[in-house]
């Protein structure tokens, strides 16, 4: 079975309906993109499956797990990593507080534990350090770790949005719009994080507006226009697509 | 050096009455009786705290929680006659079950309507403590409250209560230093900072938000015990919404959010006005000015102050 599925997934806004019946397929290992034009149903998509919206219809699967309907932070838990379009950092945190708060519930430590500050809490706090400074460091934030969030500039706000969502290892990653108003230098420096993330045997689902980054690393693309999927395949494929080409510019 | 700094400012604040007893004889009683108040103002305004500042939740019922945690303990300890060591835990026990019972609706409400909702718990608290006679004695107010007895502690001299209300402001700052510190403060602040964001962390927002509000709650209830153990009377009155109004100026005055800062903000809220007293006539005009003042040159409150002066007087000595 696949490692993230939904079947016939349906959305509704007063009678608009945003996503319908959308089935998808991603397999573990995968770097699929979800594409369309504005209004499709993409980020839409993300929150019905990532348990911030509630869904009319259809149901999602992760590891052969039926998770419809599940809350957003235990969705979380059970290893889906995401990024937000908009919101994306705890400005008033350090880059580094910023990644530690996305290793939470790892271990529970409990109120004594943190007014005792036994030695075992001291030691998941020193590894946890560890992995965000490595975390930092591989989107080349590491100098700006103690510096508030808010204090970066929006790419970097970005990377270290991606990088938090890292940090408690999810199998499956959800990015919404990574490269969207981010400065070319920073969107290779973008790309090459997804591909590293991908070779590292992780599973990617990009909703992306940038085509360039969309047909570069993608090795499947999936296609929404009025919230159904119109098209699906390789991106070659499915920029030749004629469907695609309507949906994108119109007959 | 940072533990020889707190072990004398701990040090004169214990030896605080025997200081006011030589520099102001004739004033120790009205000294310490207003440093007394100060403290549970103090440990009032930090289990407040935790809630406005830290998960970002504006609670108007902190009143209500104060006044159940005494009444609780009034009662029991003149009606029951237990002793001081058993009504005090069932006051914050109290407390921090109607927190439990009381949060679970009241945070399906956001924002503005969950400030209306837990307003009007506590305005149906004071109401029923004002009109259920027959248990609280409503207006008449429960009169003769024993002075604690911790074994064979006993508690009634104002220096006493005066070490009393430290010891509480001290316990209350120990646990708000430990919950708003590390992974269990920085779960708090992603819930108060960005709800959604902090689900993508895996941190459920309501079970921090309810952590908060019951802890809180329990505390405010144990000062409540103490505050009426100390007066000795307890009046429908002490649950006045107006309490929430006064810890909010303490809040906001010293710095939301910040240990130093409630601190800070309880001492100057109360020892403000009766420092003030020198000129009785345009007391409060000055002090509102003051307020005022505060709020317009430094609107993150005397934290925000005292961070930037200490920050100012390092750096010309180069760290």
């Amino acid at each position: 079975m696949a490692l993230f599925e939904t079947r016939g997934l349906t959305k509704r806004f007063l009678g608009v309906t945003a996503v319908d019946a959308v089935d998808l397929r991603i397999e573990a290992g995968e770097l699929v993109s979800l594409i369309g034009p504005n209004g499709s149903g993409k980020t839409t998509l993300f929150n019905c499956v990532t348990g911030y919206l509630p869904s009319d219809a259809g149901r999602v699967f992760f590891r052969d797990r039926d998770v419809t309907g599940v809350a957003a932070h235990r969705i979380a838990r059970l290893g889906v990593g995401r990024t937000f379009q908009l919101v994306s950092v705890f400005p008033r945190l350090s880059a580094l507080e910023n990644l530690l708060t996305f290793l939470q519930q790892h271990q529970e430590e409990g109120v004594l534990g943190r007014l005792v500050r036994v030695p075992r809490v001291r030691r998941y706090e020193a590894v946890a350090v560890e992995r965000a400074m490595m975390l930092l460091d591989s989107v080349g934030l590491a100098a700006r770790a103690s510096a508030p969030a808010g204090s970066l500039s929006y790419g970097q706000r970005k990377l270290l949005a991606f990088a938090a969502a890292l940090m408690p290892d999810p199998e499956l990653v959800l990015l919404d719009e990574p490269a969207a108003a981010v400065n070319p230098t920073m969107i290779n420096q973008m790309k090459e994080q997804i591909r590293a993330l991908h070779r590292r045997g992780k599973t990617v689902l990009l909703v992306e507006h940038n085509m360039d980054v969309v047909m570069d690393i993608s090795q499947r693309v999936i296609v929404l226009d009025h919230g159904q999927k119109i098209a699906e395949g390789s991106p070659a494929a499915v920029r030749r697509d004629p469907k695609v080409i309507e949906a994108y510019f119109g007959r | 050096m940072r533990a020889l700094r707190w072990g004398l400012g701990g040090a004169f604040l214990v030896a605080v009455p025997w200081i006011v007893a030589a520099v102001a004889p004739g004033q120790q009683r009205y000294i310490l009786h207003v440093l007394i108040f100060t403290t549970l103002y103090g440990a009032l305004a930090l289990s407040y705290d935790l809630v406005v500042g830290h998960v970002g939740s504006l609670s108007l019922a902190h009143p209500a929680f104060f006044g159940i945690g005494a009444y609780t303990a009034a009662l029991l300890g003149t009606e029951a006659r237990w002793s001081f060591a058993a009504a005090l835990p069932a006051g914050v026990a109290a407390a921090g079950l109607m927190a439990l019972a009381v949060g679970v609706p009241m945070f399906r409400l956001t924002e503005h309507s969950f400030a209306m909702g837990t307003l009007g718990f506590a305005l149906v608290a004071q109401i029923v403590a004002t009109n259920w006679v027959e248990f609280t004695r409503g207006p008449l107010c429960v009169t003769g409250i024993p002075k604690p007895e911790l074994g064979p502690l006993r508690i009634a001299t104002l220096p006493a209560f005066y070490w009393m209300g430290l010891t509480a402001v001290g316990l209350t700052g120990l646990l708000y230093h430990g919950l708003t510190t590390g992974r269990l403060g920085r779960a708090f602040h992603a819930v108060r900072d960005n709800e959604m964001l902090a689900s993508a962390a895996s941190i459920h927002p309501l079970k921090y938000r309810m952590l908060a509000f019951v802890i809180g709650g329990a505390v405010a209830g144990g000062v409540g015990a103490l505050f009426t153990s100390y007066v000795g009377v307890l009046c429908p009155t002490e649950l006045a919404v107006s309490l929430s109004v006064n810890l909010l100026v303490m809040l906001f005055l010293g710095g939301v959010g910040s240990l130093r800062g409630v601190v800070v903000g309880a001492v100057a809220f109360t020892a403000l006005p009766e420092i003030l007293r020198m000129a009785p006539t345009w007391r409060m005009v000055i002090y509102g000015l003051l307020l005022l003042l505060i709020v317009i040159r430094a609107p993150d409150g005397l934290e925000g102050v005292i961070r930037r002066r200490s920050a100012a007087w390092r750096r010309p000595s180069g760290g």
